[in-house]
């Protein structure tokens, strides 16, 4: 384990372990990632800690998540600006999360942010309409859509508002022994 | 300003309605902290006094600040300024804290990367998790399931060989002694070894049938002597070797299985078991963000949106089936006892042909050449043949009974398990009746030496045969039909776009009939491993090549099922499965040891009234305080405390687990209290600002 890399200072690396599930070969590995999305964009050296922004067209043409439907706002909900587009920190950050050594409530907290399609700290009826449609890429017909949401708040909404808060999103996740495992990105 | 609550929480919520986080807004959204009730619960304030959250805390007692930091929600920046203050903090701290500390850094450092290298070793990891992503989790549970298998197979082979196979090598190079003794002649005579010139492809039908050169090898019963070797320093009891690695074998399987058990329950348990919660469980959790490609993620969307119509469908049929009138329930059960008896009729047609075709293979055993093995696979081709053709035909009677479609997948699997593992009972049943005279041991042939010497003098080794041709043929038989059927259907279906073969279809993986055909092949190395010892070997090889058979035709042949079976109850099930041929094997093997004469021509226990009886006859051989603490352990006096004791501690376990379901239920319905709570409490707190700023309105008007 020779201290043979000059992207980091050891400082740094020793920090990113601290903040994220990753280990130092595991952090070294998705720097290279990273810069592979845009060599010229990305500088070798982050000693000075430059500010390099990926634009999300970038980030959303990666392997692991060009085909998920959530990608958009996987990148939005990740991104320091809010629009998806990703500096190497809210790269590491989001692969973080989604590895699976994160633990149930940090990922619910993120799963629930994702299905916020609005923002507004609440699961309501559109956002589960609009997450329906992206899981079933739009075939079920308007009223199975309708039953269905019907279904998911009567079973999830504990204090009756018609919507669904983080509680009663992570009270949900909590009886449900496939999310550890579906809530993961291998990278 | 109004009085309002403390918690930091509702300062948040004051802090949204005045106006702050529209979604025009776009600032970061992690910035934005979700608003929520318990403040320190998920998002710890940044006051670095407590950064731990409260379940961090009572997993780890003094765990060090950069766990906590991984596993708060906020970002990048954020969390290395945290992480600065708290390395800030340190020396305020005392020293034993720090130590304690950088300890349990080290620790993890060293878990992290003994992980890694247990990850290198296990076995086929990588496939598994392509498997799991292209194809989800309940085929990825069936060969999660079989690699369980391999491993116990493999362990299970190092057992009796370190215990029975390499003494046995060991003490017949050394030629050791092999203890005689006086019995009726006719019993005793055995000739496995082939008279005579023997033509070269007879080696091959050897090689099928386990007889002829294979017959009298370490392979079967018939060739472990009775050696009891007694040195001064050194004595081994092969016979009691030999038991005892078996019995120990059974037991090793079954602390396994439990084990694995015990982990997939408590999976099952802390989802509640109950259906309640389903849809929003497929909405949310459903999605599998490990789904590479674009074929996978199309398959996945299809998959949701087939459950999400089964589970609508089935509403819909419950809420038909209670409006149903009463006539037509009536005839509904009718029906369904009906189709009930035709089924059992349909298994016990099935029984009975693969007893007429043992009895028939078992007349038929002096043929030689190549219709001689034919009538030697007959009990496997009609136990085959049966399991093939009866869930055929119960599929279609399950169109009649119009049960519930989950209902009916269960139905359909319990019976066709009862079929697998009755049938191979079936012809347990027959090769015993045939041993023992039908149980009477008074007949004609069976007079002599308690079991029918002229066409089995060593029937243990026929049994051994008979399961290593059963094995052997399943293997066959999944690499025929993968040869044979998989690949040209994948070929006539990819290159011939006429309506049949569209209709036809690519194969399915269909994830349950497999997982039965294994548990009925370790069903039978179970039962053929009391005479057949190297039996699990030549599983653990089969089972490896099916892994690599069975994924080959996953990937090039099959299209992923669209029925998906729950992956989180499905390994349990498989469990309970393989524990009921566990059972009718150890059944098998009980009746072995205790009941059957072993034979006096082969076989280690060859001249003993019953293997078991080896046991006492050894007992008598230990030292004096040796047997008497056994009795005493065997002994009242002993056992009834014991029973007591173990009385009150499960006593103890179940009131546990009834205080902790009470607590769960508690809690529930405090987390729904707490919910309305905060409505209450919000509209209190609108109700307040709607009339402060009335007041200012007419107190500006006014000015």
């Amino acid at each position: 384990m020779g201290n043979k890399q000059t992207i980091f200072t050891a400082q740094q690396l020793d920090a990113y372990q601290d903040c994220t599930y990753f280990t130092r070969k595991e952090i070294l590995r998705l720097f290279d990632r990273y810069r592979d999305l845009a060599p010229q964009l990305v500088p070798l050296d982050y000693t000075s800690h430059p500010d390099v922004k990926l634009p999300y067209e970038l980030i959303g043409s990666m392997p692991e998540l060009k085909d998920n439907p959530f990608r958009q706002r996987i990148a939005e909900v990740f991104s320091e600006d809010g629009e998806g587009n990703m500096t190497l920190d809210d790269f590491l950050d989001m692969f973080s999360v989604l590895s699976e050594m994160a633990p149930r409530d940090l990922k619910a907290y993120y799963a629930f942010k994702i299905y916020d399609f609005n923002n507004d700290d609440f699961i309501c009826k559109t956002d589960l309409e609009k997450t329906l449609n992206k899981l079933t890429r739009n075939e079920l017909t308007e009223d199975e859509v309708r039953m269905v949401c019907e279904k998911v708040i009567d079973e999830a909404d504990l204090d009756n508002d018609g919507r669904l808060s983080l509680e009663d999103f992570q009270h949900m996740i909590v009886r449900a022994p496939d999310f550890l495992s579906t809530f993961h990105i291998r990278i | 300003m109004a009085s309002e609550p403390q918690s930091p929480g509702l300062r948040e919520v004051y802090d949204y309605t005045e106006g702050n986080g529209y979604p025009g807004d776009q600032q970061s959204l992690r910035l934005r902290r979700v608003s929520s009730r318990v403040s320190n619960q998920n998002h710890p304030q940044f006051d670095c006094s407590s950064t731990s959250t409260p379940e961090e805390e009572d997993e780890e007692g003094d765990s060090g600040p950069p766990r906590d930091i991984r596993a708060t929600a906020l970002p990048m920046a954020v969390k290395r300024a945290v992480r600065q203050v708290q390395q800030m903090q340190v020396p305020v701290v005392s020293r034993r804290e720090s130590w304690k500390r950088k300890n349990t850094k080290t620790l993890r450092k060293l878990k992290e990367s003994g992980r890694g290298v247990l990850s290198f070793f296990s076995l086929w990891s990588k496939t598994l998790q392509k498997i799991g992503g292209n194809f989800g989790g309940g085929v990825q549970s069936f060969f999660l399931f079989l690699r369980f298998l391999v491993v116990l197979n493999f362990v299970s082979f190092l057992l009796i060989a370190g215990f029975v196979l390499i003494p046995s090598i060991v003490f017949r190079s050394v030629e050791a002694s092999v203890v005689n003794s006086t019995g009726p002649e006719e019993c005793m005579d055995y000739e496995p070894n082939p008279q005579g010139l023997v033509l070269f492809y007879n080696y091959f039908l050897d090689l099928l049938s386990g007889t002829g050169f294979m017959e009298y090898s370490y392979l079967f019963y018939g060739y472990y002597n009775n050696t009891m070797v007694e040195d001064s320093k050194f004595s081994y009891n092969i016979p009691l070797a030999y038991l005892f690695t078996a019995v120990f074998y059974f037991i090793f399987c079954l602390i396994c299985i439990i084990a694995r058990m015990g982990t997939a329950a408590r999976v099952v348990v802390a989802t509640g078991g109950s259906t309640v919660g389903e849809y929003s469980m497929i909405v949310f959790t459903s999605w599998d963000y490990g789904c590479l490609g674009d074929g996978a993620t199309k398959l996945k969307q299809k998959n949701i949106h087939y459950r999400l119509q089964v589970d609508l469908e089935e509403e819909s049929i419950k809420k038909r089936a209670a409006a149903l009138s009463m006539a037509q329930k009536v005839v509904l059960y009718f029906l369904r006892v009906f189709m009930c008896l035709v089924s059992f009729g349909l298994i016990i047609a099935a029984f009975y042909g693969i007893f007429a075709a043992t009895e028939f293979s078992q007349l038929k055993s002096e043929q030689k050449g190549i219709l001689g093995l034919f009538f030697e696979y007959l009990p496997s081709i009609a136990i085959t043949a049966g399991n093939f053709v009866v869930p055929l035909l119960c599929d279609q009677i399950a169109l009649v009974e119009r049960y519930a479609p989950s209902t009916t997948v269960i139905v359909a699997l319990l019976r066709s398990v009862f079929l697998r593992l009755v049938s191979l009972g079936v012809l347990l049943f027959t090769l015993w009746r045939q041993i023992t005279c039908d149980g009477a041991t008074n007949s004609e042939e069976c007079k002599l030496c308690q079991y029918n010497h002229k066409v089995y003098p060593c029937w243990e080794t026929r049994v051994g045969q008979e399961m290593y041709k059963l094995t052997l043929f399943d293997l066959l038989i999944n690499i025929a039909v993968l040869v044979l059927v998989e690949f040209p259907r994948r070929m006539v279906v990819d290159n011939w776009s006429n309506k049949l073969a569209q209709w036809v279809g690519r194969q399915e993986f269909v994830v349950a009939a497999n997982v039965l055909a294994l548990v009925y092949g370790q069903t039978v190395v179970w039962t053929g491993a009391l005479f057949c010892p190297l039996l699990p070997l030549i599983n653990t090889i089969k089972f490896i090549l099916l892994f690599y058979f069975k994924k080959i035709t996953l990937f090039y042949n099959c299209r992923p099922a669209l029925k998906t079976f729950r992956s989180s109850t499905s390994t349990f099930f498989f469990l309970v499965v393989l524990l009921f041929g566990w059972g009718l094997a150890t059944v098998v093997m009980i009746y072995s040891l205790a009941q059957i004469r072993p034979s006096m021509g082969c076989g280690p226990f060859r001249f003993f009234s019953s293997m078991w009886s080896i046991v006492p006859m050894s007992f008598y051989n230990l030292s004096h305080t040796t047997q008497e603490f056994l009795f005493f352990i065997g002994s009242q006096s002993f056992s009834i405390p014991l029973f007591a004791l173990s009385c009150v501690v499960m006593c103890y376990f179940i009131a546990l687990a009834s205080v902790y379901g009470k607590s769960v239920a508690l809690l529930r319905r405090q987390l729904k209290l707490e919910g309305r709570d905060k409505q209450f409490l919000v509209k209190q707190i609108e109700s307040l600002s709607q009339r402060h700023q009335i007041l200012r309105h007419t107190a500006g008007a006014h000015n």
